[in-house]
């Protein structure tokens, strides 16, 4: 079989998969190829390539048991000989920056451990580079006080119930939750936890900036059903929201990707834009960060949120 | 033979080997690589796989010899295989949770790195199992439903520009103003990337403008890095340099204008995150009610009224005058068009 050219960055690209990939092999005899490929974020098609392009590896004398040996039988992948290749290597310092810069960002009373802790994992040659490089990524400041997060975290990790005073703001009031966390994400420049709130009934988000307390109780849960946390949305998905854009507005907003399509633009530079699966509330904040300069348009109830909000700032100017 | 081959060849080579291996030995079972050319190419050559095996996080040492060893290569496996971090379930949580979400934005500096580091995360930590059912979760939840306009090339760009700061090579942008009309070329020396409101930042040495400046991605027309030696670099940072002092200014702290001192309301009961928005260096006093006034000092006093306004109505601009003038203004406006 020809191989096709290889680019100089996929070359690089396979090689850090690879060695991942066989001591993942290595670890989990007989595991389908299809989740292996899924977990090195490549296709079946392109694992078998790997795994081809394993078979001519070794170690010299090159003698038939010098070689890398893995074959897949009945669809799943097993490791005969892997040539010392057990364990992956450590992290080189962007890697272990990248994810540096990702935990600083979440914060949480651990992320001074996890700093020190990736540092220890780089090779002792690469820890200076890995120092500077560190500061010079900044992925934005922490949602929330380290030990909100640090709770959240821990809960998540140990599966425990936690007891949340947190701000609802379409009530304007503080409450208290019991809520079993299942993950933390972000989205629209927010993190949010999510979780099953057991008042409720349901699985919900909460804005983390928004949780003013937050206690571990000594309550465990079981993991949530795959097939729940498939098919979740942190928001629940009505109609998309309309927003009208003015030039300097739609200049700005537009240049920030990954949350707005836009419907129309016109010559002058003004913009019609869509909102999949946010709340009234965050399109309402949105428009008015504005300042005058954007409008929530559509669906009528967003409309209507946006207009509300407007009539009640003004009152507060009488 | 292919480098990648040859690559991991020599990595199993050395990880097998019980003591150091001599440059000979090496050449013996390299015959076409390392020993087909003269000694010099051949050295040349070994020192750039190496180089290239260290990029991996593969370190390869020479050592000098004593009497127990000989003298010669060796990769140190305490040295190679990943450690477990020995770190508590809940800081794992925190590393799974925080790279999951900002894979997911699909824009983030050494994105492809991200996603290794994040694999490997399996073989550093004990018992991952509720962490990694999170991080799934995590990064399908931040994901959006479909990529943004532009996203692709956007990354793109991101991951270049992330290569040339770790390399302290000199990039040459061609950047447009901020309303797209007018488009400048220059040459930067990429310092630092940083995130705010959504949009991610480069920081650098402007020769054009003969300062340090800051640059919107989504603005970067295109840009080009200097190819010439790629390991050596071409600037040093400039030692006042601090990425998170840029990074955490509040678009009310740029120059605009002179500085002028604000007074903000903020109505129980008080969003947490309305009082945390307006960062380290504003003044938050609570008054027996509830009410919270905040004090600051703002050299743009637009962004402040934008902000104030995005907070909804239980913030208010109490001082100066002319300021909540502006607020009601644009409040006015906006309930024109409303009615």
């Amino acid at each position: 079989m020809s191989r096709p050219p290889v680019h100089k960055t996929d070359a690089r690209d396979r090689l850090r998969r690879v060695l991942f990939l066989v001591p993942y092999a290595v670890r989990h005899p007989g595991i389908p190829a299809k989740d292996l490929a899924r977990r090195c974020g490549i296709s079946e098609r392109e694992l078998l390539d790997d795994l081809d392009f394993l078979m001519e590896v070794g170690c010299p004398p090159f003698a038939p048991d010098d070689f890398l040996d893995l074959y897949v039988e009945g669809g799943r992948v097993y490791v005969a000989l892997h040539q010392s290749f057990s364990r992956p290597p450590r992290f080189t310092e962007s890697e272990a920056a990248a994810l540096a810069a990702a935990a600083q960002a979440l914060g949480g009373e651990g992320k001074d451990r996890v700093l020190r802790a990736l540092r220890e994992s780089v090779p002792r040659d690469r820890r200076q580079s890995f120092d500077e490089l560190v500061g010079r990524i900044y992925a934005g400041s922490p949602p929330a006080e380290d030990s909100v997060l640090g709770r959240l975290q821990r809960a998540i990790a140990e599966r425990r119930a936690v007891r949340l005073r947190y701000f609802t703001a379409s009530r304007s009031a503080e409450g208290e939750r019991t809520v079993h966390p299942w993950t933390l994400a972000q989205r629209f420049g927010h993190w949010y936890l999510y979780g099953h709130d057991l008042t409720r009934d349901k699985a919900l988000a909460f804005r983390i900036d928004r949780i003013r307390e937050c206690a571990i109780t000594d309550v465990r849960f079981d993991p949530p059903p795959e097939a729940e946390l498939a098919a979740a949305h942190l928001f629940s998905r009505g109609a998309p929201i309309r927003i009208r854009l003015g030039r300097r507005a739609a200049a700005w907003a537009l240049a920030r990707p990954g949350q707005l399509q836009v419907v129309k633009r016109t010559r002058r530079g003004d913009a019609l834009v869509e909102v999949e699966a946010a709340s009234e509330d965050w399109a309402t904040r949105y428009a008015l960060s504005f300042g005058g300069d954007a409008e929530v348009v559509s669906p009528p109830a967003a409309r209507r949120h946006f207009s509300e909000a407007v009539r009640r700032a003004l009152a507060r100017y009488r | 033979m292919q480098k990648a081959q040859r690559l991991l060849d020599l990595a199993a080579f050395l990880l097998r080997a019980a003591e150091p291996l001599s440059w000979r030995e090496i050449q013996e079972q390299f015959p076409d690589d390392y020993a087909a050319t003269s000694g010099e190419a051949a050295i040349r050559k070994f020192e750039r796989d190496k180089a290239e095996l260290l990029d991996l996080g593969i370190p390869v040492r020479y050592l000098a010899g004593d009497e127990d060893l000989p003298a010669g290569y060796v990769i140190d496996k305490d040295e190679f295989y990943l450690p477990d971090l020995r770190l508590p379930p809940e800081d794992l949580a925190l590393l799974y949770l925080a790279g999951s979400a900002a894979l997911a934005q699909g824009i983030f500096p050494y994105a492809r790195d991200l996603a290794h580091a994040l694999n490997k995360l399996s073989f550093a930590g004990r018992a991952p199992g509720a962490s990694e059912t999170a991080a799934m979760a995590s990064l399908r939840l931040s994901a959006g439903e479909e990529p943004g306009e532009g996203e692709g090339e956007a990354a793109e760009k991101l991951e270049r520009l992330s290569r040339a700061v770790a390399q302290k090579k000199r990039v040459h942008l061609v950047y447009a103003g901020a309303e797209r009309k007018d488009r400048t070329e220059r040459d930067v020396d990429p310092y630092g990337l940083y995130q705010r409101g959504g949009a991610w930042f480069l920081a650098g040495w402007c020769h054009l403008r003969r300062d340090l400046r800051t640059f919107h991605l989504g603005r970067i027309v295109s840009l080009e890095v200097n190819p010439a030696a790629p390991r050596t670099p071409d600037f040093k940072l400039r030692k006042d340099f601090s990425l998170p002092d840029l990074a955490t200014r509040e678009t009310w702290e740029y120059a605009v204008h002179g500085p002028m001192r604000c007074r903000i309301r903020l109505e129980p009961p008080v969003p947490p995150e309305a009082r945390g928005s307006f960062g380290p260096r504003a003044r938050v006093q609570e008054e027996p009610g509830g009410v919270a006034t905040v004090d600051l000092e703002a050299t743009n006093s637009e962004a402040l009224v934008r902000h104030v306004l995005s907070l909804g109505d239980r913030a208010e601009i109490v001082a100066p005058a002319a300021l909540r003038r502006r607020a009601r203004g644009i409040l006015v406006a906006l309930a024109r068009r409303c009615a």
